[in-house]
């Protein structure tokens, strides 16, 4: 075979160095991290305030999530369509979004423009105006958009399966909360969502870009310098829920596919197993040539792709396998997720198979910080979980030291499939009959929108 | 001045090869476009472009076990897609794996048939079936697309069909189809391919030459004949597993690049995009009367659709929303934008074109774009010729293209109504189902 019909190798591995976070702080307790970042002259703003869905009261399940959606619609001087039309004006706009963990406003706009859209942004989580009748105006479309999403059956999987895993724990519902939460909801819950947990103390902004020529902390104390908010106390504890090891199936009349969850609790960001348990999902269902996902697409052809992830949250976090599949392989395509979770703790992976999940994690690393906003995200990323700058230089040489002992020790701590919960949102008359076959209760299902 | 210098070169089998220097990262992105899409297709063998896309990643004679693992294993990042027009492919890879890069891509264009058997063809037939449903099939609203180009292209017209195929014609292509299919469009001088990122140009030409020079060149691809009259408009309704009733309104609208493409672009995005459109304003904000809007202009090689979509308030008819869609698109005609708007559009154009160059690779990446540019205008470049045109439009000039493209009685409407209520659609349409009008 002549030279040119052999492949070449991979290459030296490039190293990765996360830039340098130039931090301050104001006296008001607000954290000003500037990463100057690229030649191209753009800047990417966020403000991540760390509260999020999790500080739901249990009776308004989505408060977090609609307080977002209400700060920018209208503050100071400007009504609601006027804070949409300034930041156009930059050429940007702002995007807030609330996760279990922190809600993030960010906007990708041009360097140039910076010090207004700090002045923009200061007055959005400053002073909101936060008005009956714009609440009244959101909060009904929040109600059309959870009834949307009830037909969607991703969304429908989403919900059904995080209320399985962590059950009445303050991470066991979605962001947009339900249509019941809502209607109890008032303009003034809102607003003392916003006062007791929207504040200085618990933000952090983070400007990365093309960011030399502005002295982006002096623009930012002129606007946040003034921010006084006394915040509350959030505390979200480890959930103690027992395993619900049953098939869920929510019945989807006409369905062209089932889509499936299937997965328990997990650690936490904190958790000393991250990097095991990062290659662990590597192997098992993070990539495309992953065991799952080689089974059920590259071998069977019932499904367009499957993989699995670890959410991992602040206080806690999930596993789960995700995929949609065609409805007649629903329940052989259960089984053999369960048997591929299985599998990972009964012995210890390849050499080969740690070689290939590890070298694509380490090599790849570098294409996570090419733009101001991947760099942005990762920083955000620092802030929510508390995480040391040099998390990310770590990253490599902590991945490379993973073991084939140690993936097959986490997976035995924490890859449980007999606990582990099935969320089937499909066509019940197709589904169901192969479904009861498997040695779980199955039991139907349908999550509260 | 946006400017994205580069280096083109032709080899003798037809290639052409465009190399751009960017040494801010230690990541190059590879990227190959072939000039083939659904618009290549035959009726009756719909879907066949994206399905080979798919064989693209099943392996090829010298790397037989498929395309992704040796990438993966490199670091890369990689995926491929199939539009009407064009199908492409990328790779973003840590500046070692360069060469691999090269080679995985020049191997499957020039060897890939010895290595693509009829288990792998059945397999990808079955998971670009699954795609379908889950991206279409099974999600709300997800046939209305389909439905709609149907009606605003006739049979004959190969933007008739989805990208994604028809089931029956999926079902029934066969390993002849494949291999003849690769033969006529998957050779040197029907693709591009481009370099971008921490190279040195002259030294990867020599490579591209060493790898890619032996592929056989192939005959060339004639251009796609369209049919010269137009559908008329028509008035639809189907069904749909929805909660809310859902309109789309379509215009014919001219091709990319075409007079007018931008000025549309930028005309629905002052009309129906974000909270600053007029029609959020309108419909969402003051009357309440709306749910959700979006619109665009989609603008393509042979063609454009000009497309507002609006979902109805639960207790609201379609007919509100159509009626209040056109009053206010009849305004913007006659009065055009005000300067404020002008300016906000200007704005937003150009911080967009900023944030285009900063990715190297992936779909819309810097070396995505400069395939883009030199297949459909020539000249890779034109990042600030494409910026200028949204730049130098004016009030006049959005005002015209509206009134030129966006009268009431040149628009395709589809009324999707949820399951059961299809009695108090719309009275005025015809009832289709499926996806095809």
């Amino acid at each position: 075979m002549s030279a040119r019909f052999t492949r070449p190798g991979a290459g030296t591995p490039v190293p990765v160095r996360f830039p340098r976070i130039v931090r301050e702080a104001l006296d008001n307790g607000l954290r000003i991290w500037t990463i100057p970042y690229g030649a191209i002259p753009v800047a990417t703003t966020t403000l991540v305030i760390a509260r999020g869905t999790g500080d739901d009261p249990a009776d308004r399940h989505g408060l977090a999530s609609l307080t977002g959606d209400l700060l920018d619609e209208g503050a100071g001087d400007l009504d609601a369509i006027g804070v949409a039309e300034a930041f156009a004006r930059l050429g940007t706009h702002l995007d807030i979004d609330v996760g279990p963990d922190a809600m993030t406003m960010s906007s990708a706009g041009l360097a140039r423009q910076i010090e207004r859209t700090l002045e923009l942004l200061a007055s959005v989580v400053r002073q909101p105006r936060l008005e009956a009748a714009d609440f009244a105006r959101i909060r009904e479309l929040r109600v059309n958009r959870l009834r949307q999403l009830s037909r969607s059956a991703g969304t429908v999987a989403d919900r059904a399966y995080v209320s399985a895993v962590f059950g009445d724990h303050a991470y066991g519902h979605g962001a947009l909360g339900t249509t019941r939460a809502l209607e109890a909801t008032t303009v003034d819950d809102v607003r003392g969502f916003w006062a007791g947990h929207i504040g200085p103390a618990v933000a952090t902004l983070i400007v990365v870009g093309d960011v030399v020529a502005v002295d982006v902390a002096a623009a930012a104390r002129r606007v946040f310098d003034a921010w006084d908010a006394t915040i509350g106390s959030s505390r979200i504890d480890r959930p103690v829920v027992a395993p619900d090891r049953r098939i869920h199936l929510v019945d989807r009349p006409g369905a062209a596919q089932s889509e499936l969850r299937i997965g328990h609790l997990a650690p936490g960001r904190s958790t000393e197993d991250y990097h095991a348990l990062v290659v662990l999902n590597a192997v098992l269902g993070g990539q495309f040539t992953s065991r799952i996902n080689r089974r059920l697409r590259e071998e069977q052809g019932i499904t367009y792709g499957a993989h699995t992830s670890f959410d991992f949250r602040r206080a806690a976090g999930s596993f789960a396998c995700e995929t949609s599949v065609q409805s007649d392989a629903t329940a052989g395509a259960v089984r053999d997720v369960i048997a591929e979770l299985g599998r990972m703790r009964e012995a210890a992976i390849a050499p080969e198979e740690l070689a290939a999940a590890s070298a694509s994690l380490t090599r790849g690393y570098v294409r996570n910080f090419e733009t101001a906003g991947q760099v942005a995200r990762a920083a955000t990323q620092l802030a929510v979980h508390g995480l040391p700058d040099d998390t990310f230089d770590r990253f490599v040489p902590a991945i490379e030291a993973i073991g084939a002992d140690q993936v097959l020790d986490v997976a035995r701590r924490h890859i449980r499939p007999d606990e582990a919960t099935v969320v089937v949102v499909g066509d019940a008359t197709v589904t169901a009959e192969a479904l009861t076959a498997i040695d779980r209760p199955l039991q139907a299902s349908a999550p509260e929108f | 001045m946006l400017s994205v210098p580069y280096t083109r070169a032709t080899l003798d089998n037809g290639l052409d090869v465009i190399v751009h220097e960017d040494h801010r990262m230690p990541l190059v992105a590879v990227n190959v476009w072939y000039h083939v899409g659904s618009k290549n297709e035959q009726p009756g063998r719909t879907g066949l472009a994206h399905l080979f896309e798919h064989l693209m990643f099943e392996g090829s004679a010298h790397q037989p076990d498929g395309y992704f693992g040796p990438l993966q294993e490199a670091g890369a990042a990689l995926n491929g897609s199939t539009s009407p027009d064009r199908t492409n492919y990328w790779q973003l890879v840590p500046a070692g794996a360069l060469r691999l890069a090269l080679w995985m891509e020049a191997d499957r264009m020039g060897w890939l048939l010895p290595a693509l058997t009829q288990a792998r063809l059945d397999t990808q037939r079955g998971v670009v079936l699954n795609e379908r449903r889950q991206s279409y099939e099974n999600r709300p609203y997800g046939l209305a697309s389909f439905t709609l180009m149907s009606a605003m292209f006739p049979p004959s017209h190969p933007y008739h069909w989805p990208t994604i195929g028809e089931p029956a014609d999926l079902e029934a292509a066969t390993l002849e189809d494949v291999q003849a299919f690769f033969a006529r469009y998957y050779h040197p001088g029907n693709a591009s391919l481009v370099i971008a990122g921490d190279v040195e140009t002259r030294a990867v030409l020599r490579e591209v030459e060493e790898l890619y020079g032996g592929i056989p060149a192939g005959e060339p691809v004639l251009p796609v004949e369209t049919p010269e009259a137009a559908s008329a408009p028509r008035r639809l309704v189907m069904e749909d597993r929805v909660e809310l009733a859902r309109l789309y309104l379509a215009w014919p609208s001219p091709p990319l690049f075409g007079a007018d493409d931008a000025e549309l672009d930028l005309v629905s995005d002052l009309l129906a995009n974000g909270r600053t459109s007029r029609l959020y304003s309108r419909l969402i904000h003051e009357r309440r009367v709306a749910v959700e809007l979006a619109a665009g202009q989609t603008s393509r090689e042979l063609g454009g659709t000009f497309q507002i979509i609006a979902s109805a308030a639960p207790g609201q008819t379609l007919e509100t929303l159509e009626a209040a869609i056109h009053d206010e698109v009849a305004r913007f005609a006659t009065d055009g934008p005000t300067d404020d708007e002008v300016e906000r559009g200007r704005a937003q154009a150009e911080t967009a074109f900023v944030y285009r160059v900063q990715a190297l690779g992936g779909f819309g990446g810097k070396a995505d774009q400069l395939n883009a540019y030199h297949t459909y205008r020539g000249e890779p470049d034109a990042f600030q010729v494409d910026l200028d045109r949204y730049l130098s439009a004016t009030r006049a000039s959005l005002r015209e293209a509206a009134a030129r493209w966006l009268a009431p009685g040149r628009a395709t409407r589809l009324a999707v109504m949820p399951a059961g209520t299809i009695e108090t659609a719309p009275g005025d349409a015809e009832r289709v189902e499926g996806g095809r009008a």
